[in-house]
């Protein structure tokens, strides 16, 4: 029971800690909380699912084109509707809120209220620690997480973009005296958030298939998650995502298992009365 | 100038008393919905709209109004007359709650706060499936004896008008003229001496009560509360009808959750469309005209005055 609890919680730990990067990123470079990330991570778990499935196409090739893209409606969304807002925070939390629900009333209408499931990538389980058995597609849903956290992590702090990022987000008139255009790379790190999203929506999509109004649980996570890390801080979201996702396996497996998502919020209000700015909140990436 | 306000406001109220007259029930319906809609968003702007907390717990509130008032009444068999005021506190008390627990926050960690309490009341609502039969709905006697929508419509018309002279009130009381400068630079209001702390928690206690009372008489209206009238989509319908009526201003919210209830209406007879038209006229609202109808309209008379 506890070492169950515990590879579950390590492996949704992972999983909550790449849903919650992409809202990191936007609202660490931007000041932007994007609402709608959880209705872009429900869309490329359908394009996946609709490449896969209908199409025929290698899930693999699958998954590379959905994330492409969803970052690139990502960014047209920028430009329509984000660009307007900044520096009201609020502003843009109210056109996102907005958004979200167009969008789960649009994917109602394409693609119909039932659940889609993109196919496996592996089957079979394996045996851990010798004391059960564990799934071998959310084994390796949280490989292909991790991997997805490595590149953003490698890009942020090893390549001439990352430092980009970095400056502008740590102070976006000096960075952009020194000559990044700071438009073009807003529009590219809000559709790299979602892209994100997109990430993680084709890697969870075929361990929790996708519905019309299936986002906003995946947002409202990736909130408490990104709000308990710190916004903005990539270590955060980590460790947020770990608390998060370790807190409500074992509150589910030893206290109550209906009020599993109960446990973060409580977490979330608690650490926000002591440090109002999150774990890591000191507004870097 | 104030007088012809005051009799405006008269002859309109005045016209609405003798509206059911003419209405059929299926109209007296969807004027009680508009008359709900007038309450929750009327008191979502007098918080998000005079002191930029942009709540998101707004439909929660209407929920703990309309459970407490029905559980009390299924349970204890304690009229709704009584539970609804009972409702009324228990989500004024919960709303000072949430004001004192977001103080130390502003701007957007208030919102995903706010969410985060949200989604916990529909979680406990969905799990406490023997007291609130979750997404069944709670049955709950009417507040007439006798059912009458006529009735319903003059009980609905009573409870907008008294919420709305209490907004009216504070927005053009001192209380109003603090709201606007906390809302505008808290700390140069608190540097005149503005009690910011004591501003902001009563915003949230008052309108945290109105949205209860709205809750708490809908829900007896309906005879039925499901976790409808806490969901994120009712919280949505809300903030839309604020944004395209004008938030921030008194009669933006009337006029906002009359033209999308009457509309929503119209599109229900061609297919589920309406949450998506609604969306889409939103959005559209809150990127071209972030003042909403009454920004364009009162941007039209200024440039007809100068011109």
């Amino acid at each position: 029971m506890f070492l169950l609890a515990l590879t579950n919680g390590l492996v949704i730990g992972i999983i909550y800690a790449l849903a919650a990067l992409g809202v990191s990123l936007v609202v660490g470079i931007m000041n932007v909380v994007n609402f709608a990330h959880g209705e872009f991570y429900i869309l490329a778990g359908y394009f996946s699912y609709h490449f896969a499935n209908t199409l025929g196409m290698n899930y693999l090739a699958a998954m590379m084109l959905s994330v492409g893209l969803v970052l690139i409606f990502g960014m047209i969304i920028e430009v329509l509707l984000i660009r307007k807002t900044y520096g009201d925070d609020l502003y843009s939390l109210i056109l996102t809120f907005i958004l979200s629900i167009v969008l789960q009333n649009t994917y109602l209408l394409v693609f119909g209220p039932y659940p889609n499931k993109p196919p496996n990538w592996v089957k079979g389980a394996t045996n851990v620690f010798g004391q059960f058995y564990y799934g071998n597609q959310r084994l390796a849903a949280c490989g292909a997480g991790l991997v997805v956290i490595a590149i953003v992590y490698l890009m942020l702090k090893k390549t001439w973009f990352g430092r980009m990022l970095r400056a502008t987000s740590q102070d976006r008139e000096v960075a952009e005296l020194n000559g990044v255009n700071t438009t073009a790379l807003n529009m590219l790190s809000f559709g790299l958030g979602c892209a994100l999203a997109a990430a993680a929506g084709v890697i969870l999509s075929p361990i929790f298939p996708v519905t019309p109004t299936g986002g906003m649980a995946v947002a409202l996570t990736a909130f408490v998650v990104v709000v308990l890390g710190g916004m903005g801080s990539f270590w955060g979201c980590v460790v947020g995502g770990l608390i998060i996702g370790l807190v409500e396996n074992f509150g589910a497996a030893f206290i109550s298992s209906g009020y599993r998502h109960v446990f973060g919020f409580i977490i979330l209000i608690f650490v926000l009365l002591v440090r109002p700015a999150g774990l890591f909140g000191n507004r870097e990436i | 100038m104030k007088n012809t306000k005051v009799i405006l406001a008269c002859i309109i109220v005045g016209l609405f008393g003798i509206l059911p007259l003419g209405l059929n029930v299926y109209q007296q319906h969807v004027m009680i919905v508009c008359l709900f809609y007038v309450m929750m968003s009327a008191s979502w702007n007098l918080l998000a709209g005079y002191t930029g907390q942009v709540s998101f717990a707004h439909a929660a509130f209407a929920g703990i109004g309309a459970y407490t008032s029905g559980i009390l009444a299924v349970k204890a068999g304690l009229s709704p007359w009584l539970g609804i005021p009972l409702g009324v506190l228990f989500a004024a008390v919960i709303g000072f709650g949430v004001g004192l627990l977001c103080l130390k926050m502003g701007g957007i960690y208030l919102s995903l706060t706010t969410l985060g309490v949200s989604e916990i009341f529909h979680i406990i609502i969905n799990n406490e499936y023997e007291i609130t039969r979750g997404t069944m709905g709670l049955q709950v006697p009417g507040l007439l004896v006798e059912y009458s929508k006529t009735g319903y419509f003059y009980i609905m018309l009573v409870t907008a008008i008294v919420s709305l002279l209490v907004i009216y009130w504070m927005i053009h009381s001192n209380i109003g003229l603090n709201f606007r400068a906390v809302q505008n630079d808290e700390k140069a209001a608190a540097s005149l001496g503005v009690d910011v702390i004591r501003i902001r928690v009563l915003a949230f206690t008052v309108s945290s009560a109105l949205a209860g009372l709205a809750g708490g008489v809908y829900g007896h209206y309906l005879l039925l509360i499901t976790p409808e009238i806490p969901s994120l989509d009712q919280q949505f319908l809300v903030l839309s009808m604020t944004i395209i009526g004008g938030m921030g201003s008194f009669i933006g919210p009337i006029i906002g959750a009359f033209t999308l209830e009457i509309l929503s209406e119209y599109i229900r007879g061609y297919g589920e469309y309406h949450v998506l038209v609604f969306g889409l006229i939103a959005l559209s609202m809150a990127r071209f005209a972030p003042n909403g109808v009454v920004g364009l309209v009162q941007a039209g008379w200024a440039k007809r005055s100068t011109s």
